[in-house]
């Protein structure tokens, strides 16, 4: 069974924790072994030592990698910031001499050392690269035929791509989450907004008008393009920033819809018959009823 | 527009962004190639990729410390995927965000996410996550650096020797 250390960031476990549970649910049941990384921390955000000093964000990122690579295992983030912060870090750690030779002199002060044999992969690599279409289509329960998705890849798993362990083979046209979701039966349009930011993170807590403006944009978008009936995402802070900005903009009668939302594997753990309790619990933007109808005995794909 | 004489840039302040990790500061010729695709443009903030680079390339530096727009950076790395000059506008706009942050010309939001770096390991964190993670059957903390002292205390001794805890945050 193939093994993957488990990245969980800080938004995952303590504000989306059913994204975590769909993680231990959905990867042993693709035979994807999943192994705990204790004691790891912030990946650190952008907005914090990043923000100051790139030797401290190398320590603290290169600190993470050294987790994975004591069990000799990858990293699989579920964060899109996460994967972006550490990819970096350690594109930076393994590329530029001087400043690796200053990040092992801040790793003896906590008595680690960096190999650099472990890779950083974000849970949408890992089930497109390493378990594949074909393990996925195995293991569905439901199927989501006739219903149609807008996926919303988010930036931090795109750019630079020189950095990413696996890559789109257009950036500003990516098809990995698409293919995912299309391997669960859906239908996924295009949409022109596909590559537009969501808006969360640095920008939302810098100016959450400005912030909510952009996602206010890119749902109206998604509406009247393509009208789906969910939004499927793989970065937590998109999933956040989509759920919560709807409830936002609806109360505010700025928008007159509302579309559920969904972290990827949350919508595949539905699909692989997991309970909702466990895997899809916590959400502004209702989702009771496209998850009852995702579990239907009508969608049983035998 | 009046041109730039990259050789006539305000040389301290070019090493200082150089120093702070934004070493294409000399490539930038201004295309606007990079403002072209980045969120910070398109929502509006005043000083966004194009704009200050060029204005710390003609020692312009003063006048921008204080602006926020480089705190709205989502450092989606849309600009450092096309600069057609290899500059990385990104490393850029975070070379001067770093020398704000150390003049503390910071959003007051970013120092609970510090705080709690340094006491947790967790930029975020939630003492109402206990009752999350038992609704959807996990424990109530997570196997990272919440539960485990020795990681908090690498963290604390990572941020306690570095620049940044000279600047009293912790």
């Amino acid at each position: 069974m193939e093994k993957c250390g488990i990245y969980l960031g800080c938004n995952i476990p303590f504000k989306a924790p059913d994204i975590e549970q769909s993680f231990y649910k959905v990867f042993p049941a693709l035979g994807v072994e999943i192994v705990d990384m204790e004691g790891a921390t912030c990946c650190p955000a952008w907005g914090t030592a990043p923000s100051f000093d790139v030797d401290t964000w190398l320590a603290v990122s290169g600190r993470n990698i050294t987790i994975a690579e004591a069990k000799d295992v990858d990293i699989m983030t579920g964060c899109n910031s996460c994967f972006g912060v550490m990819s970096e870090a350690k594109h930076m750690i393994d590329h530029d001499a001087e400043r690796k030779k200053t990040f092992e002199k801040n790793l003896a002060l906590i008595d680690r050392k960096y190999t650099g044999n472990s890779e950083v992969y974000h849970v949408s690599h890992v089930l497109y690269e390493k378990v594949g279409m074909e393990r996925i289509r195995e293991k569905l329960k439901y199927t989501l035929k006739q219903l149609k998705i807008a996926v919303q890849p988010g930036c931090h798993i795109l750019w630079p791509s020189d950095v990413m362990a696996v890559k789109e083979k257009n950036t500003f046209f990516p098809t990995i989450l698409k293919e995912l979701c299309e391997v669960l039966g859906a239908e996924v349009p295009h949409y022109t907004k596909l590559n537009a930011c969501c808006g969360m993170g640095a920008m939302r807590s810098t100016d959450a008008a400005r912030s909510i403006g952009l996602v206010k944009e890119k749902l109206i978008n998604i509406k009247e393009e393509t009208d789906p009936d969910m939004i499927v995402t793989t970065c937590s802070s998109c999933y956040m920033q989509f759920d919560a900005a709807q409830k936002l903009l609806r109360e505010k009668g700025e928008i007159d819809f509302e579309i559920p939302v969904f972290y990827y594997t949350q919508l595949l753990a539905l699909c692989m018959g997991f309970d909702p309790k466990n895997v899809a619990a916590i959400s502004e933007t209702p989702r009771d009823a496209i998850i009852e109808k995702i579990q239907s005995e009508a969608r049983l794909s035998n | 527009m009046a041109a730039i004489n990259l050789t006539k840039m305000d040389q301290e302040i070019v090493q200082k962004i150089i120093d702070h990790g934004g070493k294409g500061i000399t490539k930038c010729i201004q295309c606007n190639a990079c403002a072209s695709v980045c969120p910070v443009a398109k929502a509006g903030f005043p000083l966004y990729g194009r704009l200050l680079f060029r204005k710390i390339q003609t020692g312009h530096f003063e006048e921008i410390i204080e602006d926020s727009s480089s705190w709205a950076c989502q450092a989606c790395n849309r600009c450092t995927e096309i600069c057609p000059r290899d500059a990385k506008p990104f490393e850029m706009v975070f070379a001067f965000r770093r020398i704000q942050a150390n003049e503390l010309a910071i959003s007051t939001s970013a120092f609970t996410p510090l705080m709690n770096l340094h006491a947790t390991g967790h930029a975020v964190y939630s003492e109402a996550s206990k009752e999350l993670r038992k609704k959807v059957g996990l424990p109530e903390v997570p196997v990272t650096s919440i539960a485990n002292e020795k990681a908090q205390e690498e963290i604390r001794t990572l941020l306690d020797n570095s620049p940044m805890a000279e600047l009293g945050i912790f």
